[in-house]
């Protein structure tokens, strides 16, 4: 059995020529990079536009990756800026990327379960419909933190900010998740009765 | 209220002092308030953990090698040219013309113009003692096959172009 390659001996094989190195770095990174970018486009084909963009982009300054930090948030920090960008450009007329109550107007993404049906839902599927309505930034920490195994340092490198800014928006974003998710349950529970 | 949650949340992520971990510590054995919202932080943090991650189409990791491999076929020659050949021939040059300068101002005979000569005196090199038949005909050789060679480069590359055009065309996935 072929052991698990790290990610430098992907990226050493794929500057050595061997293109199929990398694509297995993508299936390997993949799921969170398309996650990530899901936290700013709001629409599958969005998110799949952004996130092949950031692979694209990574292959193309592959060279340029310095080995000091790790793989993962060099890759997160281009998903980051090109998600942003992204953002930007596609910002609404006057609309605000920090304007709340804009964001959750852009289209949610479609989820896997009845709509109708509530005893289908999980308490996962509420969690995931809070983090839909955050704001990217908050959505992005949460999910760096609790999925991509960031620390705070890791996180303020990938945002281009200072790791005790971080912290703060990380205690404010739990508590804005927090917020959303009991009102979200509030609101289904008043339907069902 | 706040307070107590930012001291707890810091107490569960392990990013306050060991002093103050240890004050929190103490606080939740004791404190009823605190042991409550403890638990109750525990218990999103172990939801916030099991979020789950999205996932991609199918062809995702395909469509991205689609792209670097088109990215790579459709990129002008200069860009694919090494920077080190461009260097190289740029010293070729750089050395020629100095050695030829430095023979030349070698052979000049300074003292002709102290003693009112206007001409310069000095001997060129015979360049066509070098230029033999084989030499010419290898040069020649090399030429030819030189040419075949970026003439190839050029059908290979039109035909990779032309491929990827008609698969976009025809086999895009949605």
């Amino acid at each position: 059995m072929q052991s698990k390659l790290s990610d430098i001996n992907l990226i050493e094989q794929t500057l050595a020529g061997d293109q199929s190195a990398y694509a297995d770095l993508i299936k390997r990174h993949q799921r969170f990079v398309f996650t990530l970018a899901m936290r700013f486009a709001k629409s599958r084909e969005d998110a799949e536009e952004i996130a092949q963009d950031c692979f694209v982009k990574a292959y193309r300054s592959l060279e340029s990756f310095q080995r000091q930090a790790k793989f993962t948030t060099w890759l997160y920090s281009i998903v980051y800026t090109t998600a942003m960008t992204t953002l930007r450009k596609k910002r609404i007329a006057t609309d605000s990327i920090d304007d709340e109550d804009t964001f959750i107007q852009v289209e949610n993404k479609p989820s896997g379960y009845d709509e109708n049906n509530v005893e289908n839902k999980s308490r996962s599927f509420y969690l995931n419909q809070a983090i839909d309505q955050l704001l990217p930034d908050d959505a992005t920490i949460i999910t760096l933190f609790y999925k991509g195994e960031q620390s705070l340092e890791e996180i303020a490198q990938t945002m281009g900010i200072e790791a005790n800014t971080v912290k703060v928006k990380l205690f404010r974003a739990r508590q804005r998740l927090k917020d959303k998710l009991e009102r979200n349950l509030k609101h289904e529970a008043k339907e069902l009765i | 209220m706040n307070n107590i949650e930012e001291q707890l949340w810091n107490y569960i992520d392990g990013t306050s002092s060991p002093e103050e971990q240890k004050a929190i510590s103490l606080l939740i054995e004791q404190d009823e308030v605190y042991r409550k919202k403890y638990k109750e932080l525990l218990l999103l943090n172990a939801e916030f953990s099991a979020i789950e991650l999205d996932e991609p189409p199918m062809a995702f990791t395909y469509n991205v090698m689609e792209s670097i491999r088109n990215e790579h076929a459709q990129a002008p020659l200069k860009a694919r040219i090494d920077k080190r050949i461009v260097n190289g021939i740029g010293l070729f040059f750089v050395l020629t013309i100095s050695a030829i300068l430095i023979y030349v101002l070698a052979n000049v005979q300074w003292s002709a113009g102290l003693s009112g000569k206007t001409t310069l005196n000095f001997t060129m090199p015979h360049i066509a003692q070098y230029l033999t038949n084989p030499l010419m005909q290898g040069f020649l050789f090399f030429d030819v096959i030189l040419a075949l060679y970026t003439f190839d480069s050029y059908l290979r590359r039109k035909n990779l172009t032309k491929t990827y055009t008609s698969v976009q065309s025809g086999g895009q996935q949605k």
